[in-house]
Order: C-alpha cells, then structure tokens, then sequence
C-alpha cells in the first residue's frame, strides 16, 4: 500500500534529480515528459485503489499514526493528485515548444517536477507540518520558476510573490505550533478528535483564523490574493499555466481539508466568514479582470474570482455544495491552465499578449480560435461545458441554504466573466491584427506546434467530456463530499483501529 | 421509449451532428456547403412531419433519458402542439435561410464557418422548444445566445457587428442568467425539474410565497431574449449581422424563444395581477415604443429590426392578459409575423445586395427596376400593417379585439388606445417601407445599379409571400396548427375559428383609425422627422454602453487604488486581517484559568530578554543603515541560541547559531554589492500606521503564546522519547525524529534547501545578463576597499582551522544520533569551514582548488537521501523506514551502524552543496564587478616576496 501513496511523490522527485542530471541536453525535457506520463500513470494507480479500497494511509517509516508522518488518500486527494498528473503531463509537453535552453540549463525541468512533487505531496499528506514542508517545497520552486529568465518584470513580481506567501508560511507555521500547544499532535486525523476535547474552544477558533489566512493568502481569496495578479503574467507560459492550474488550488483543498477535519467546532462562525470571504473574492476578482487589458493579466485575475466560487461550496457546507466545490475544483484546474496555454500560442504567433497590439486570430488561426472558445466558454459557465455544471450546482446550493444574495452574485460575476472572455475573443480573435499581420500557427515550426497545441487539445476535450457526461463526475464529487463531511472513514484508515485513548496519548503517560 | 420518442431524439440531435458536416464541406464547394446544411435539416422536418399528424390530434410525444439525475436533470424532450408549432418554424425556416444565404453570401465569406453556427443555433433553438426538463431547456437557451453571438459576429471585420455580438451576449446572457435562478426557484417550489410535471402544479406555484421571485426572475429571461422594454436595445444592434442571420434570429427564432418561454409557461405562471401588470404593460410599452422608434428609421434594417421589437411587445401583451382568446391571437400572430418579417427582411437583404445600401433617403422607385423584389415585399409590408386579405390582419384584428376589453389599474381606455396607437404607427413604417423604397420616381444616384436577383435568392421571400396571402385569404388552413398549440399554450380545449370578417366590431373601426392615422403619419413625414432628430431622446445604446464604460471605471479605479504595486501596502493587509480575525474569533468567549505557574525569572534571562527586545526595536530604528541592521539580526540569533542553550535543547542552539553564522556571512558578502543604505521612502504617518500593525500583531502572538504556555497539554511527544532509542537507533531525540520519525519532512526540507542554491545561481546568472549588470560594471569599489583584503593572519588562521574543522564536522555528524548534531549541522560548520577559506584567500584561489561541482553535491545529497528511504522498499518495508545494526571494529569501541545516517548523509551534502553554491554566485557577482583576481593565498605573501628577493639578489 506504501508504494501506492509514495509514488506519486518519488516519481517527480526522481525526474527532477535526472532530468537536473541532463539539464544541459534535451533529454532533460524529454524526461521531465517521460517524468509527467509516470507521475499521470502512479496517480492513476492511486485512484483506482481509493476507488475500490476506500480511503487508504501508510505510515512513513513504519510509525504508527500520530507518531510518524502518515500519507492519506482519500477521493479529494486521489482526484487532486489525477488532475495534477493531468495538468503536469500537459504542461509539460507544452514546455517543449515554450521553455528555451537557456532556462533547460538553469533547471527549469527540475524546478517544474519539484513544484509537481510539492503540490502531490500536499495533497497527500495527512500531517499538518508536513503540509508545511510541501508549502516550502511549493514555494521555493515556484519561486524558482517564476524568476528563471530574470527580466526586471520577473523579479518585481517574484518579490512580491515570495514575501507575501513566506509570510503567510509563516503564520501557518505559527498556527501548527500553536494547534499542538493545544493537542498535542500534529496528525490531522488525530486532531479531528483531539480539538473537540480542547477546553478553550475560543482559542482554538483563533488558531482556525490563522489557518484560514495563511491558507486565504495560498488559495489568493479577498483580501489577501494581490500576489497573484503582481505575478502570475510574468513567466514563461508554462510556468503560468501550471501556476494558475495549481498552485491556489492547493490553497483550496488545505482550506477544505482543514475545514472540513479539524475546525468545524464554530461553523457559525467561521463558515460564514468563509462566506463573505466568497462573496467578496469573486467580485473583487471579475472587476480586476474588467480593468485589465492583457490576455494574461485578465486571466489571472480570473483566477482569483474563480477561487471565490471554491470557497463558496466550502462556506455552504451542505453535501451539494461541497460537490460544488470539488467539481469546480477539477474543472476549473483543467480550464484555467488551458486558457494559459493558449494566451501562449496567441503571444507566440500574433506577438504580444497586450489586447490592443494583436487580432485576427480567427481568421487566421481558426482552430486555436476554436480551443479558446472552449475552455472560455466552460470558465464563463456556458452549458454544456463543464464550468456550467460547477456554477449551476453552486447556485442550487446556495439557493437550498437560502443564500439567495450569495447565489445572486455567483450568478453576476458569471455575467462579468462572459464580459472578459468576450473582451478577449473580440480583441484577440476577431478585430483584425492592429499591423496587418495575419498570425498563422503555420509559422510555427512543425514539431513546435504539435507540442504546443497537443496539450491544449487533449484539455479542451477533458473538457468538453465532463460538460457532455457529468454525471460519473458529479457522482464522483458526491462520494467525495460524503468522505468529507464524515471523515470516520478517514480517520480510521489513518489511526487504524486502536482507538484514540491506546495510541499516544495514554502512552506517553505510562512512559517515563 | 417509443417509436415516435426516438424520432423526436433523432430531430433533436440531427441539427448539431450535422453541423459537423458543412465546415468540412466547404472544401467540396458552396452548393455542397449549402446542400450538407439543409440535408438534415430537411430531414428532420421530414420526421416532424410524420410525428405531426398524432399531435395535432392531440397527443402529446415524449422521450427520456437521464442525463445528471442527481441535479434533476434528464435528456427529456416532448413534443406538444406548441413544440410542434415552433420545431416546424424553426426547420422550416431554416431550410428558406440556408437556400437564401447560399447566394447572398459573397465568395469572401467562410461560408462553411456560417452554416456550421446556423445548424448550431437551430440545433439549440430546437432543443428549447421541445425540452421537457427546465434545465434542458436553460442549456438549449443558454446555448442560442452562445451560437447567436457567433452569427452575429460573424462579419467580424465590422466593429458593430462585433460589438453588436457582445452586446447581444451580454443582455441575453444575463437574462439567462436570472432565468437559472428563476427555473431553480420554480423546481424547487413544485419538486420537479419536468415541465409536464410543472403545467399540472399551477395552482401550487402560484400560491407559493416564491412565486414573484421566479416569475420575476423567469421574465427577466425571456424579456431579454425578446428584447422587451427595456432591454430592447440589443436587437437593433445585432442588425450587423449578414441579412440571413436577422431573417432567421429575428423573425422565427431567438427572439421569439422568449415569448415561446412565456407562451410555455402560462399555465403555470400566468393568470394572477403580478403577471398581467409586469407582462402587459411591457409589452404595450414595448409595442407602441418600437413602432415609434422604426417610423424614424432610415435604415431598412433598422426599421425591421424595431417593428420587430414592436411585434414581439404586442405578442408578449397578449400573453400577458392571461385570457385563453388573447392566447389564441398570440400564437395565430406569431405565425403570420414569421411569414410577413422573414420575406421582409429577406427582401431588405436583396435591395441592400442590389442597391449596395440600406439607407432609405437613398433609395426609392426601385418598382421598376426590381419588379419582383417589390411584389414581395409590398405583399409582405401590407400584412404588416394589417391589411384585409392579408394574414398579418387577422391577428391583429383578434389582437385589437382582446385589447378593447381589457382593463388596466381601472382604466377601460389606457390599452385600447395605446394598442390602436401602436397600429397606427405599425400601419405608418410598413407603408414607409413601401413608398420610401419602391415607389417614387426613380432615382439615377443608386450606389449601384439594381434589378432582381437570381431565382434562388427571391424563391424563399415569394414562398413567404404566397403564405401571406393563402393564410389572409383562407384563414382556416392555419386553423389545425393554431388549435393545436393554443390548447398546448392553455392547456384548455379551444377549437378556434379563424375569419375574416367578424362583422363591425370595436376592433374594426380601431383598425381603420390605424389605417387612415397610419397613411397620414407618412404622408407628414418630412417635417415628423426633422423634429425626431432635433428632439433630444435617451439612447438606450449609449446609456448601455455608458454603464459598461462605468462598471469598467469602476473597477479600474477599484483595482487601481488596492493594487498599487506596494509590498508594504499589501503586507499591512494581510496582517490586519490576521489580527482582525483573530480578535473577532477570540472576542466573546473566555478563558478557563491557567493550568501552570509562571516560572521564576533568574537575572541572566531578564537581561537576555531585554536585549533581544532592544536589538529588535534597534533593527527596526536602524534599518536604513543594513551593515548595523545586519549586526543587530546577529545579535538577535545568537540571544534566541541562548535562549534554546537555557531551555535545555542543545541540538537547536547548535542549529541556530550555524546557521547564523552561515547567514550573516553570506549577507555581508551579499550587501557589498548593495548601497550602504536603504532610501526612506514611508512618510512619518505610515510609519506611525506600520507601527501600531506591527504592535498589534506581535502583541497578538505574543497574547496568545502565553495564553498556551500557561496551560498543560497532552502530547504525543513522549512516544518519541519512549521509542528513539529502541525503534530509531539513537538516543538523541531530536536527530532520530529528523532523520526518522519525521525523515520525510527532512527530506523535503533539504530539497528546499538545495533548490533555494539552485535559485541563487539563476539568480546570478539573471541579473550578469540584465540591466543592472551594467551598473555593476561601473561600480567604483577603490573608495572603501581594504588595502588588505587577504591578511596574512587571517590566511593562516584559516588553514589551520579548516582540518579541525572537519574533523569537528565529521564528529557532529557521527554523533548525531545519539548527542547533539548531526548532518544538519555538520553540513554547515564543513562549510563555514570553507567559507572561511574563501574570505581569507579569496575565490579565484580557492576556486582552483575545488574537485566538485556544487550542483552535483546538491544532486547527490537528494539523491542519497532519496535511496535511503527507498530502499526499505526492497526489505518490503515502507518507505523512509531505518534499520540499524551495531558493528565491532577491535581498535574502536562498539559502534552504530543506521541507515538512517545514511539518510543523514544525504542532508549533511545537500546543506554543503546550497551554501556553497550560493557563495559560488556570488563571487561570481563579485568577479563580474571587477574586483581584481588574486592569484596567491593572500595579498602579502612573505614567501613570494622572499623568492622575490632571492632572484633579485
């Protein structure tokens, strides 16, 4: 069972330290993509065991939970791992077309499989400083990534970036230590228990806080996203997409994870912050992307409004709005890294990604038209691709709970999303080229396009799958929303069957 | 399901499996192109012809299968005579448009591209008629304003027809968007997402309190897709669109989806006040405002496009008074205005291929030219204005009729006037666009000069034209279709009789005050006209336009003010909302009392304790000058390793203080490239502001801190005593649980460690290849440059300290296990040891005598480290878990042997590796900038100079 669970985060590790090995050659690349296909398979693999066993944990190092470090997969974790093998291979093979050799020499394949093996080992961990630890693996290669190429841009945004997610690391960390003042242990499955015996539960709702900031800034919710939009237009394409597929995503499911497990004594109260929070984050969102006139820049703010909606279903906490939340998960990973990959294309044959200095894509690069159209539309809440089945469902949710103002602006910020996909597809893909260039991706070289476009491809039909047959995927969200709003299953595969009073606690005790 | 279920599934999906086929045809040709479209088209009226004869008796067709049955949603389609009415219109006219745009397309357009949208949207406009699930239905509907907006763009070169397209998008999109919470409400209240289900709950649905919401929110939909007051200004702008597209969207199919929506849902929601005062008066509103605004248009499309609007008021009017006659009227004109508006536009569009325009005050006696063009339209134009023996007359009659007893707010006038007034004006447009156009003398200024087109592009508008008069002429044939929707519309048994004449009735003599005002608004035209366009008047575009332009402003000026690049500013936010939250959170709920004593403070931790607080406070004062700031961290540091020395953990103040070391050193190699100071850039008033953030937020902590140190808690951390020695081979805790219990966070840590090298050295390299490299070149170091940089003292203090050096590194890392230590640590003094070598010698010196490459030091540390853990794979263990064994070599006593050192090893390479990497960078910086290479170990060399003296001697 161990090798199940570690796999997933040895593979990527093994093909940084290689593809490091070669970075100066292309086989680098070659096995950053033979690295991602693994990664794809071993989370493959995973999930089909979660599927048929259930939740399953292995103790690292053969200590029994609380007193090692346990790696747990439930369905949450298991698509999440799916979805980054997904995104992680797509990109990945985009990067072979986008990443030149000066970057391949400074270890941008390394840099890329180390984020892929944070992010896994994120999803996977069932240990609260252990989530730390992938924070910090996240961040220092995300770092890496965003600054590789070094243009002034870059380093403006990276700063920014770096500081404000190491602060927020910071106040995680704070958080954990104070959590195991309180408990005395680090185990997340250990502390869905232990919280509820704490005598002061107003500190322990104060930890909570600290945990939904420090998470809030990961995930870039209001008010704390404002390094995501100082950053996330500066890198290569690849690094963006993969930055904008995953990274707040993590952010998201430690937010769900956490407040669904262990702080769930006040709902009341800090479910309805998490509300507002919603609330508050999608608009601020969609009206940042009205102000901006970058195809990249646009996008991201989007991801910030985006989030909100995530952070809605966590903040209903019904059974439907966490499938809300989970299917949005998935879907908008596979959208909003595609729609980064194509802003790609677009820069790379009509030259800019600045609105106003290009056009005429959909004259002239018809099907790049095409696979914009798709993974827009889907972001925007278009029936029947998949974003409309996240958005519709959120809205059901909020509308069963009563929540009618929070459906309401679900429902408006959707508006204001079509308002920015159509801004782009006017400016981008129907005015004519302001230079009378007609961008062909016939200019591209042949293997460049199939490296290029492949990936963009194989997401838009991801896409248009889960809009065309929901159903086994809302299925999926729905087992997924059981598991976490009855987290016995989980804390029994990780604490086994002992019960709470014979593992650590009581032996410690005994012992000297 | 069926035999007629699967008929109607092959209708539904016929359409968009055939819209494959023309975008790939077009290779084949344009007629092949055209054929391909109205191909399945074609056939799936064909089948709905079959289906036909079962419904118009009465029957109902359905068919199912489940799509999302956990949301409610199924693949559920009916076919009733309302469905039937509307899949024959939508097929019918689809195949006329095909045939039409075939030859009014010109050879510049992607005209494979254009019926591959038309199928699309016929395919969605199709679907909303026969859905059978509301939800179904808000896809199909979402789905036509999405094909819709790439018809209408599709002259993309057009910046209207662009803007047209978003414009339409938006106002129909967000109609759909109220109309998913309308249909979510209306679900909920009557428990199904069926239609069938939700006709038979009227009763229910109307008394529930959740009624107004969803009737309001449900025509918020259909208003904007029927573009109804005041949300008609979308529709006149999507007349950028080629002619085919405004004669499909806006006679037989987007526009009428939403009064189809309010036609299907009358049973349900019509029949109170809510619904005949929201409903009627927009309509009437609606009606007589169009038909206004189209008398004062000069561009024939234009003028369609608002009697457009007009119509569909006056169709939505009648919806609105509820009553099942006003129903009957309501489905009889939307027949005959698909029939007189389809030719109509149609002919519009062959006087504008023709003429090469569109603008009324250019055109006119155009009769004899284009003799045919002008027999439809006028045939056409003459319905419209509800001429007898045209069918256009019959409806409006019963129209006139149902609005001469209607009363509204208790006024038995207010709709019989307006209704009359909107005929008059209906009457005065359609004689306009007669006698403006065809009649006159003929001109001899024609942009270009006309005459008729080709058979098939005036067959589909003559088609249309002969319907006109064999429905105004013999109205009973439209009768079975008529019957058969208006009982699907109010679920009543009607049987309907069309005539036409009814005798004199009130609705007479208001038809011919129409008529007679009518001819007498155009005959005053000129002068009306003048005034029109001197009169100021709203514009419902430019007031749209105008709010986007705000909400745009808006947000610019939102985002604009938050996002103003300040790392300061965006700092100050995140920690008030920490501490905001946390004060919220904390607020209200107490605190059970203290569990512990404070300890006592001996002297030596109070003085330790005031200096840490005074070196904090230093730092901050004294930021401005970084070499005393930097001082201060030190200070700080080393009070926090004291702190751990008096706290009894040996193992974190050995860690501490070499990092310390490491950092400070790496710093001050790091701050001679930077200027001395930093430039003060707050003002005192931020200043003040940061301070108390930071105030509040360390007193927060520091609150909290002692909060949980007063309290006793149970931990899991006696386990780790218990089971270091027996289960992890050591007896020193803290190194078994980095290396064991906790291996796995320690492997990824030292991978952050290495990547952080990695990243130094990119860094390096970015900035010797940027802007700032230049600045670097030129920087002039001789002013604060040691005359001695490599001091002999130093020299040889160095040497002889770097072999004790490794050794004590080699004895921490040994011991490590079971004292104080370990690869952590041992890592770091190694290379504090070679630090020291390079600040003695400098780097070009050292450099030479360097055998390994950092990167591959980091490399093989990770990868050490990675094979240790997964190797316990191979003993069928999971991974990262150690074994050890004791050895006995006779001169050494007794020994450990652990994998975990092994593991060990790994962190003790990849520390080394990353500070070296990172001192490698930035001598690399230093080099660049021009700093001189010394070729010996130090700048005086007595050795060197004795030889010198020798061979001088």
């Amino acid at each position: 069972m161990s090798w199940v669970l570690a796999l997933p985060i040895i593979i990527p590790f093994a093909t940084a330290v290689l593809s490091f090995l070669f970075r100066k050659g292309p086989e680098g690349r070659w096995l950053s993509v033979v690295g991602s296909a693994g990664l794809l398979i071993a989370s493959g693999i995973l999930m089909a065991e979660v599927l048929a066993e259930g939740v399953i944990a292995a103790q690292m190092g053969q200590w029994a939970a609380p007193f090692g470090i346990t790696l747990v997969a439930d369905l949450l974790s298991a698509v999440m791992v799916v979805i980054t093998g997904i995104t992680g291979l797509a990109v990945s093979v985009y990067a072979l077309a986008d990443i030149d050799e000066r970057k391949e020499a400074l270890g941008y394949h390394a840099l890329f499989q180390v984020l892929l093996a944070g992010v896994v080992g994120a999803f996977l961990t069932g240990d609260l400083f252990n989530l730390y630890v992938w924070f910090e693996v996240m961040l220092i290669s995300s770092f890496g990534l965003l600054i590789l190429g070094g243009q002034r841009v870059q380093l403006d945004g990276g700063i920014k970036y770096v500081t404000l997610n190491l602060v927020s690391t910071i106040l995680f960390l704070a958080g954990v230590g104070l959590l195991y003042g309180m408990t005395g242990t680090l185990n997340m499955a250990d502390l869905h228990g232990a919280v509820q015996q704490v005598e002061n539960q107003g500190l322990l709702v104060v930890v909570a806080m600290m945990f939904m900031v420090a998470f809030g800034v990961k995930a870039a919710v209001f008010p704390l996203f404002f390094w995501l939009p100082a950053s996330y237009h500066t890198p290569a394409f690849s690094v963006s997409a993969i930055f904008a597929g995953l990274l707040t995503k993590v952010g998201v499911y430690a937010l769900i994870r956490t407040f669904t497990l262990i702080f769930t004594s006040d709902i009341a109260f800090t479910h309805t912050i998490l509300l507002w929070v919603a609330g508050f984050t999608m608009v601020t969102g969609v009206l940042g992307a009205a102000a901006m006139n970058d195809f990249r820049r646009i996008l991201s703010f989007h991801i910030v409004s985006q989030i909100g909606y995530m952070i809605l279903g966590l903040a209903l906490f019904t059974p439907l709005a966490i499938v809300g939340a989970v299917f949005y998960l998935v879907h908008h990973i596979i959208v909003k890294a595609n729609l980064f990959l194509v802003a790609g294309v677009a820069r790379r044959i009509a030259g800019s990604t600045e609105l106003s200095s290009i056009g005429g894509l959909y004259k002239s690069a018809p099907v790049l038209a095409v696979l914009f159209l798709v993974p827009a539309f889907s972001l925007a809440g278009f029936p029947p691709l998949s974003g409309f089945w996240a958005k519709y469902v959120l809205v059901k949710a909020s509308l069963d709970t009563e929540a009618y103002w929070i459906a309401g602006i679900a429902l408006a910020v959707g508006l204001m999303t079509i308002f920015s996909m159509t801004k782009i597809w006017g400016a981008a893909f129907w005015t004519p080229h302001p230079s009378g260039l007609e961008p062909s991706l016939s200019t591209l070289p042949s293997r460049d396009r199939a490296a290029l476009l492949l990936p963009i491809a194989s997401l838009a039909v991801l896409t248009c799958i889960i809009g065309f047959f929901p159903e086994p995927f809302v299925a999926f969200a729905e087992r997924s929303a059981a598991q976490l709003l009855d987290p016995t299953a989980y804390v029994a595969a990780v604490l086994g069957d002992v019960p709470m009073e014979a593992t650590g606690l009581a032996q410690a005790e005994v012992l000297p | 399901m069926s035999h007629a279920g699967h008929l109607l599934f092959i209708i539904a999906l016929l359409p968009f499996i055939g819209a494959l086929v023309p975008g790939l045809m077009i290779r084949a040709g344009r007629t092949a192109s055209a054929f391909f479209t109205a191909a399945p088209t074609a056939l799936a009226l064909v089948m709905l012809m079959i289906l036909a004869p079962a419904v118009l008796r009465g029957e109902v067709i359905q068919a199912e299968i489940e799509w999302l049955p956990q949301l409610g949603l199924s693949a559920s389609f009916f076919l009733d005579g309302l469905g039937l009415l509307f899949a024959g219109m939508i097929l019918g006219m689809g195949l006329l448009i095909t045939l039409y745009a075939r030859f009014y397309l010109s050879s510049a357009d992607p005209m494979g591209q254009f019926y591959t949208y038309l199928l699309l949207f016929q395919g969605a406009m199709l679907g909303i008629v026969i859905s059978d699930n509301i939800l179904l239905l808000l896809i199909f509907w979402e789905l036509t304003s999405l094909s819709s907006f790439l018809l209408i763009g599709y002259w993309k070169h057009l910046p209207e027809g662009r803007q047209g397209a978003r414009m339409a998008l938006a106002v129909t999109g967000a109609g759909g968007l109220a109309m998913i919470g309308g249909m979510l409400l209306l679900g909920d209240i009557a428990g199904s997402y069926n239609l069938t289900d939700i006709l038979q709950a009227g009763e229910a649905i109307r008394a529930s309190e959740w009624y107004l919401p969803a009737l309001i929110l449900i025509l918020l939909g259909a208003f904007t897709k029927s573009a109804q007051f005041p949300f008609h200004f979308w529709l006149p702008h999507a007349m950028a669109a080629p002619t085919p597209v405004s004669a499909y969207l806006h006679s037989a199919t987007m526009v009428k989806a939403g009064v189809f929506l309010m036609a299907r849902m009358w049973p349900v929601l019509a029949g109170t006040d809510a619904w005949f005062y929201i409903v009627a008066t927009t309509g009437l509103v609606t009606m007589v405002l169009g038909a206004l605004i189209a008398l004062f248009k000069d561009d024939l499309k234009a003028l369609l496009a608002f009697s457009t609007v007009s119509h569909l008021g006056l169709l939505t009017m009648l919806l609105g008074f509820g009553t099942e006659a006003a129903a009957v009227a309501a489905v009889f004109h939307i027949i005959n205005h698909l029939t007189f508006k389809a030719a109509l536009f149609m002919t519009a569009g062959i006087v504008d291929h023709e003429t090469h325009t569109r603008d009324i005050k250019r055109l006119g006696g155009l009769r004899h030219l284009m003799p045919v063009t002008f027999l439809i339209g006028t045939v056409a134009a003459l319905s419209m204005a509800g001429i007898p023996l045209f069918n256009g007359f019959l409806s409006k009659e019963m129209m006139l009729e149902e609005a001469s007893h209607t009363d509204w707010f208790g006024s038995h006038y207010a709709v019989p006037v307006l209704a009359t007034l909107g005929a008059l004006l209906s009457v005065a447009y359609s004689f306009r666009f007669v006698a403006h156009v065809f009649l006159g003398p003929q001109r001899d200024d024609y942009p270009h000069t006309p005459h008729d087109p080709p058979f098939g592009m005036w067959a589909a508008p003559a088609l249309l034209a002969t319907l006109v008069i064999a429905i105004g002429v013999a109205p009973f044939l439209a009768e079975g279709i008529v019957t058969a929707a208006a009982n699907a519309v109010t679920g009543a048994d009607l049987h309907p009789h069309l005539k036409i004449w009814h005798g004199v009735t009130p609705a007479l003599w208001m038809s011919v005050i129409a008529v007679a005002g009518g001819a007498l608004l155009l005959m005053l035209h000129r002068p009306l006209d003048k005034g029109w366009i001197a009169a100021p008047r709203p514009e419902a575009k430019a007031i749209f336009d105008r709010l986007v332009a705000g909400i745009v402003a808006l947000s610019r000026g939102i985002t604009d003010s938050t996002h103003n690049g300040a790392i300061s500013r965006y700092l100050a936010i995140f920690t008030v909302t920490a501490v905001a939250l946390g004060y919220i959170a904390y607020a209200g709920s107490g605190l059970s009392a203290p569990t512990r004593d404070m300890l006592p403070v001996p002297p030596v931790i109070a003085v330790g304790w005031i200096m840490l607080i005074v070196s904090t406070i230093s730092v901050v004062g004294m930021h401005h000058h970084r070499f005393r700031a930097l001082v201060l961290i030190g200070i700080i540091g080393l009070s926090i390793s004291a702190g751990f020395v008096y706290l009894s953990a040996p193992d974190l103040a050995l860690t501490q203080i070499s990092v310390e070391t490491v950092t400070i050193m790496l710093l001050l190699l790091a701050l001679h490239f930077l200027p001395k100071l930093t430039p003060k850039e707050s003002s005192t008033g931020l200043k003040m502001r940061d301070g108390l953030i930071g105030l509040a937020a360390g007193g927060g902590v520091g609150a909290l801190a002692y909060a949980f140190l007063m309290r006793d808690i149970d931990t899991i951390s006696g386990f780790h005593v218990a089971n270091s020695y027996e289960g992890g081979g050591g007896t020193n805790v803290v190194n078994v649980i980095l290396v064991d219990f906790r291996g796995y966070d320690t492997y990824g840590e030292i991978i952050v460690l290495g990547i952080a090298g990695l990243l130094i050295y990119a860094l390096m390299h970015a900035l010797l290849d940027g802007p700032s490299a230049r600045r670097l070149k030129n920087t002039d170091y001789s002013e604060d440059r040691s005359r001695d940089r490599h001091p002999l003292m130093m020299v040889v203090v160095t040497r002889v300290l770097m072999p004790i050096a490794m050794v004590v590194g080699l004895y921490i890392f040994l011991r490590g296990h079971n004292q104080p230590g370990g690869g952590f640590v041992a890592g770091l003094v190694v290379a504090i040891a070679l630090l020291m070598q390079y600040m003695a010698s400098g780097f070009a010196w050292t450099q030479e005598r360097k055998r390994i490459e950092y990167h591959t030091l980091i490399g093989l540390g990770v990868v050490i480290a990675g094979l240790t853990g997964a190797g316990a794979w191979l003993a069928g263990q999971p991974f990262l878990t150690s074994a050890f064994t004791y050895i006995h070599l006779p001169p050494i006593e007794e020994f450990e042997l652990a994998t975990a050192m092994l593991f060990d090893l790994g962190v003790f390479l990849t520390v080394l590796g990353a500070v070296m990497l990172m001192l490698y960078s930035l001598s690399r910086i230093a080099r660049f900038a021009g700093q001189t290479v010394n070729e010996g170990p130090m700048d005086y060399d007595p050795g060197e100079a004795a030889k010198d003296r020798d061979t001088e001697d």
